[in-house]
């Protein structure tokens, strides 16, 4: 791969060039190296797999070229609509959790003072607890004879057990917010943290009030972060299968559950490989027109 | 000051979050102790004999064992190609530049379950057969993305000049690195580092794919959830790993609020 | 200098080609007949489902052998298990279960297995030996295996229960349970219509997916593993399901009120069996170690500790506790007779029936 190393420095004497071409080589290969191997390989081989007629023959036999699962999916159509819906599902679950880490990036950046770490590493030990345990838990107290509705029942807020609390899509859109918004306040955090506090006293040397302050130097300054934050959240939560699987209930399945289904109960590879390999690319389209829209420098300055 | 009235609305809010995040594992705790095989209340008769049974049981350890030990290899890998990748995003200028960022950050749009049949088709064509040290390239390849967001942006703040000033100052560029970007950079090293952590440690897509002999212990959870009676010994065991972790956080916080 | 590394290689070369010529021509090595079964050595693995790794469910083996190493890698489901052994996983021994031994034969990844060396094999009942024939050669051996039924609250629903359209009767809207899986609504569908499970037409299968369909209203989730189920009923957010006796066992000793069907097209069956790979090298001790999975010790752990039922018939004609009588149906003597086997599937009916239920999933 040609490439032309260049930074500034690069022309001083002393330190400048050579060690500096070294040290790129030292950084570049190993990663290259890596996602070529472990990245780019197996997927592009998923595709040859999306090409295959059947999965018989296994790995040894059976390749051949051909577009019928791309065909049978265009003409069924049934999963077109699921994956706007995931598309649209992911899309509530990023802002709302942006929305709702924005205030715990903003506590732990500003008002935590030298407990910020201890308070982060606090918000983050619940994930290292098995995930299908905790949904376990929750599923108990929102149950129609769990915690939640006995206690509503108690006080005489409802007379009956509300279902609406789980196995419908609307508990997975909530679970899954409620699941992000400690890794959506992460980067945020780091984007807050790079403001210089100098400037709020500027400011309010300047006479701005708090509010101001917020709109005008650290909510700008921290939108990098944001942007962040809900492509992190958005992006994985299209294929999203796991949740669905332990709240959604008959109705709450999202495209990601018919990938599963088709790689772990079908065993049916390559139509499971295409439809991987169109949402990939819905996916990828999606984050091109925001790439374009939002100019990276600005992530990054 | 106007922080500190702005501060209890906050904290109010911080805190309420943390007991929500905490509400299930405190349910999970009673439950360990409950002689029930399934969750319900009220609780019959309080039992020890579920963490009893977990010590006997030395599969469930070597599953938590084989976590620990993917995670924290695998969170290594990441944080250390994700600076890599960082510095070479921040400080160079490149044609390929474009191609290798945006390698490292597709992982994230790729669904897990696809990913892992990919890569076992691909250590299956190589004859490399599935261990923890696939289950640990598989999550580096996935963690990559979370650090090199968080390094990058930490290392976007800081001027480059400081780094030209070193040089001219007669440092090479490996001595630079080293003496000025990175411990610049090192707390959001150590904040990536606890993502990646996060992130493998109970992930258990890939590695259900990718996992040998050796299972992990979402793993190893997921495939019990087909017996009940299993559970409850399941549960003592994340009761303990919280507790452990929370014991260790908290020790941690003493040593620093010492040091301060 | 250069001459000297070319020798070298040389060298190198010829020796590697004499070591191959030797391995090649040498006779291939048989372990010895007439080893005490207390110092045979080896090593087997076996891709197992997560829990059979337990020593429990191979005790008689470990007593009899135990100084061979038995490792165990884990496979999730019956898909998982048929991916890793087509993507060319080296365990020696698998365990998948009716309905899909068909395909293992069809992709010869699956050795015969000789009977004549499992001094069990005769305590084995035919129905359950025919099992694991394919194509008139026995491919697998029968172990684990259990019902499906309905499994229901007598509290919450009157009467009995007595057919399997019951999972689709709008009197227990919200309160019913089915299994996530395509092959399994299909059986279902079949017993209800009376179709040939073996032949469905592509009609029954598009009327069959309408059924499905609109039974998702009345469904209020699918389950996945027995815990699931076992929470959804003791909560009592579920009153009828479809369901393994495993489960009924469970909450049977737990207390809750619960009956198990038994419907007038007869309960399901399936059986778990395990398969030696094509291939292997370890085939005697292969061998040796299904042998001992037929023993007793291990019958009887399989029926105590997951209420699942063992193929040795002994284990099951000693049974003495109540619920466990209870829950396999002991005291009815023909229960057997009036129960459908899974049938195997073919490549085809797999995939149809899974993308069918993939689009039960995905309706609007």
């Amino acid at each position: 791969m040609s490439s032309t190393v260049s930074a500034p420095g690069s022309a001083r004497s002393g330190g400048g060039g050579l060690d500096r071409r070294a040290t790129f080589w030292f950084l570049y290969l190993p990663p290259l190296l890596w996602l070529a191997a472990f990245f780019v390989a197996p997927v592009l081989l998923m595709a040859a797999f999306s090409f295959r007629t059947s999965s018989r023959g296994g790995l040894s036999a059976g390749w051949d070229f051909s577009l019928v699962q791309y065909l049978n999916l265009i003409e069924s159509g049934s999963y077109w609509r699921l994956l706007g819906i995931s598309t649209l599902a992911a899309l509530a679950v990023a802002v709302c959790a942006v929305l709702l880490a924005y205030p715990v990036a903003f506590f732990l950046a500003f008002r935590a003072g030298p407990r910020a770490g201890f308070y982060l590493v606090l918000l983050l030990v619940p994930f290292w607890t098995s995930y299908l345990l905790r949904v376990m838990a929750w599923k108990f107290m929102l149950g129609t004879e769990g915690v939640i509705n006995s206690l509503l029942i108690y006080i005489g807020l409802i007379q009956d057990p509300l279902p609406a609390l789980l196995y419908n899509r609307t508990a997975v859109v909530l679970t899954l917010i409620y699941v992000w918004i400690p890794f959506a306040a992460l980067p945020i955090l780091a984007a807050l943290q790079r403001i210089d506090t100098a400037l709020f006293e500027a400011a309010a040397d300047l006479g701005a009030r708090p509010f101001h302050q917020f709109t005008r130097i650290t909510l700008p300054l921290s939108l990098p972060g944001v942007l962040a934050a809900f492509f992190m959240v958005f992006i994985p939560t299209v294929g999203e299968y796991v949740t669905p699987l332990l709240v959604g209930g008959s109705r709450g399945s999202l495209y990601g559950n018919i990938i599963q289904d088709f790689f772990t109960k079908a065993a049916n590879w390559p139509l499971g490989s295409a439809l991987s390999m169109i949402m990939l690319a819905a996916t990828l389209i999606l984050v091109v027109i925001a790439v374009r829209l939002i100019d990276l420098k600005q992530l990054f300055v | 000051m106007n922080a500190r009235r702005s501060a209890i609305p906050l904290s109010l809010y911080f805190f309420g979050l943390i007991a929500a995040l905490y509400l299930p594992l405190g349910v999970l705790f009673l439950f360990s102790f409950n002689s029930n095989t399934y969750l319900s209340f009220p609780l019959r008769d309080l039992t020890l004999s579920w963490y009893q049974q977990l010590f006997e049981a030395d599969a469930i350890l070597a599953a938590a064992g084989n976590s620990l030990a993917v995670a924290a290899g695998s969170s290594l890998a990441a944080t250390l190609l994700g600076t890599m990748v960082s510095i070479l995003m921040m400080r160079y200028q490149f044609r390929a530049k474009g191609l290798l960022v945006a390698l490292a950050v597709l992982p994230l749009i790729v669904p897990y379950v696809v990913l892992g049949v990919a890569l076992l088709l691909l250590f299956s064509v190589l004859q490399i057969d599935r261990s923890l040290w696939t289950v640990g390239i598989a999550h580096t390849v996935v963690a990559l993305p979370y650090t090199l967001l968080i390094i990058g942006s930490r290392l976007a703040g800081f001027d480059p000049n400081l780094e030209e000033a070193a040089m001219d100052l007669g440092a090479d560029y490996p001595t630079t690195l080293r003496r000025v970007v990175l411990p610049m950079i090192f707390p959001a090293m150590v904040s990536a580092w606890l993502t990646a952590f996060t992130v493998s440690f109970d992930e258990f897509a890939l590695a259900l794919f990718l996992a040998g002999t050796r299972p992990t212990f979402p793993v190893y959870l997921f495939s019990q959830l087909r017996f009940a009676n299993r559970l409850p010994v399941m549960i003592a065991l994340a009761v303990l790993l919280m507790i452990g972790t929370l014991t260790l956080v908290l020790i941690a916080e003493r040593f620093r609020r010492r040091g301060t | 200098m250069r001459e000297t590394k070319s020798t070298f290689f040389a060298a190198q070369a010829a020796l590697f080609i004499l070591a191959l010529l030797i391995t090649a021509c040498s006779p291939q090595q048989q372990p010895p007949a007439d080893v005490a079964p207390g110092d045979l050595t080896g090593t087997l693995t076996v891709l197992d489902w997560a829990g059979y790794d337990a020593p429990d469910f191979w005790v008689d083996f470990q007593t009899t052998y135990p100084n061979v190493n038995v490792n165990f890698s884990i496979g999730a489901s019956d898909a998982d298990i048929y991916a890793k052994m087509v993507a060319g996983d080296q365990a020696d021994i698998f365990h998948p279960y009716t309905g899909w031994l068909q395909f293992y034969v069809d992709e010869g990844l699956v050795e015969e297995i000789d009977t004549s060396k499992l001094t069990n094999w005769d305590k084995v009942p035919d129905s359950f030996k025919a099992i694991g024939q394919i194509n008139g050669k026995q491919y697998f051996i029968p172990w684990d295996w259990g019902f499906t039924s309905i499994l229901y609250r007598t509290d919450k629903v009157e009467g009995e229960i007595d057919s399997w359209g019951a999972l689709m009767d709008p009197k227990y809207a919200g309160h019913i349970s089915m299994w996530d899986d395509g092959p399994g609504a299909v059986t279902v569908s079949t017993y209800i219509h009376g179709y040939d499970e073996a032949a469905v037409t592509d009609e029954q299968l598009a009327a069959i997916k309408g059924e499905w369909i609109a039974q998702r209203d009345l469904n209020l989730f699918y389950w996945a593993g027995e815990p699931e189920l076992t929470e959804g009923m003791a909560g009592g957010d579920v009153w009828v399901a479809y369901s393994w006796q495993g489960a009924y066992a469970t909450l049977l000793a737990q207390g809750v009120p619960v009956a198990y069907a038994n419907p007038k097209e007869g309960r399901n069956s399936w059986v778990g069996v395990y398969g030696i790979r094509k291939g292997t090298e370890n085939y005697d001790l292969a061998l040796k170690f299904l042998d001992a999975k037929l023993g007793e010790a291990t019958g009887n752990n399989v029926v105590n500790l997951f209420y699942y039922g063992h193929s040795n018939q002994d284990v099951m004609n000693g049974i003495t506790d109540a619920t466990l009588k209870e829950a396999f149906s002991i005291d009815d003597s023909d229960i057997l007779a009036k129960t459908n086997f899974t049938p195997n599937l073919t490549a085809e009916q797999r995939d149809a029936w899974t993308a069918m239920w993939a689009e039960v999933k995905a309706a609007p």
